[in-house]
């Protein structure tokens, strides 16, 4: 069952890359009392995820804040070491939070993760893109495999 | 079960990028009628295994073909993706074959691979070096968890 509007974001924890080595996040820290816009992505450092997808937040990072979203996260079943170094290869420090869910706990339990065994990738999370208020989900666009539209920064910018 | 000095290493099918396009490698067209050095490290861009242990095998590639090595290959349970960037990252160029196992078919297979959900990182490898010639297994080092010495590019250099 995949998420709806309206429903709550289950509890997970996930990992984000610290000074010192990968730290928790847990759902409730991240979405409570906030707007959080998050997209996630099949996998860093691949083509479309690195070339579209994460720099048009990076670069409407600021116009997507102006409309009143404190917080940007970009979400892959990948771990908080991978994340982090895309993070920095992206430049996106200060911009976007960086968020491992390398178990694909949080992925699961929203019905949007994807069997990527095909390519070698193991259970992997869909192409998609949300608007989380105080930790319900507001608005899901999820992307056909292969697809890169409707969960674009660009897109996104037009729903808030 | 872990694989035995002696043993025929598994079919499996690895991936790599070769020119921007993800590549399948099977363990027979990588193993057959070669000697290669193939180590395994549990996650890439993670300190040990970014510090240390492939960039061992980086500076001490020339000394590990000049005693017969054909193929230096670094493996982890990382998609080809990742393993290309971080490979990039630390300046492998041709001397280091980055090989991703991204299932864990192949690390499963040789009973190598280990449970890092605790850690957000799912199933992962153990850190191992091995010497396989034409398919058998030569030898194999396995570093205890946290640990990092006996599978080092000095240390199979001693082994050669």
């Amino acid at each position: 069952m995949t998420i709806n509007v309206g429903d709550k974001i289950p509890s997970a924890t996930l990992k984000t890359m610290g000074a010192d080595g990968p730290e928790e996040v847990t759902t409730e820290d991240l979405f409570k009392g906030k707007t959080v816009a998050l997209f996630a992505v099949p996998g860093a450092f691949t083509p479309t995820c690195s070339a579209k997808h994460l720099p048009g937040y990076v670069t409407n990072a600021e116009a997507i804040k102006a409309k009143g979203v404190d917080t940007i996260v970009c979400l892959s079943v990948n771990d908080a070491f991978v994340m982090g170094a895309w993070g920095k290869d992206q430049n996106a420090g200060g911009k976007v939070e960086m968020l491992a869910d390398g178990n694909a706990d949080l992925t699961r339990q929203l019905g949007l993760d994807m069997d990527a065994s095909g390519h070698g990738m193991g259970v992997r999370s869909k192409r998609y893109s949300m608007i989380v208020e105080d930790g319900a989900v507001k608005v899901l666009n999820q992307e056909p495999p292969g697809a890169f539209e409707i969960s674009s920064a660009e897109a996104m910018m037009k729903q808030l | 079960m872990t694989i035995k000095v002696g043993d025929k290493l598994p079919a499996a099918t690895l991936r790599t990028i070769v020119d921007g396009a993800v590549t399948e490698v099977t363990t027979e067209d990588l193993f057959k009628g070669k000697t290669v050095a193939l180590f395994a490290v549990p996650a890439a861009y993670t300190r040990t295994c970014s510090t240390k242990h492939l960039p061992g095998y980086v500076v001490n590639a020339d000394a590990l073909k000049a005693k017969g090595v054909d193929t230096i290959v670094c493996m982890a349970v990382n998609d080809a993706f990742v393993m290309d960037a971080w490979g990039r990252d630390r300046n492998v160029g041709a001397t280091v074959m980055m090989l991703g196992d991204g299932n864990a078919d192949l690390t499963r297979a040789l009973g190598l691979d280990k449970d890092s959900t605790a850690n957000g990182m799912g199933i992962r490898s153990q850190r191992f070096s091995m010497v396989v010639e034409d398919g058998i297994l030569k030898s194999l080092d396995i570093d205890p968890p946290g640990q990092f010495g006996a599978t080092s590019a000095e240390a199979m250099l001693d082994r050669l």
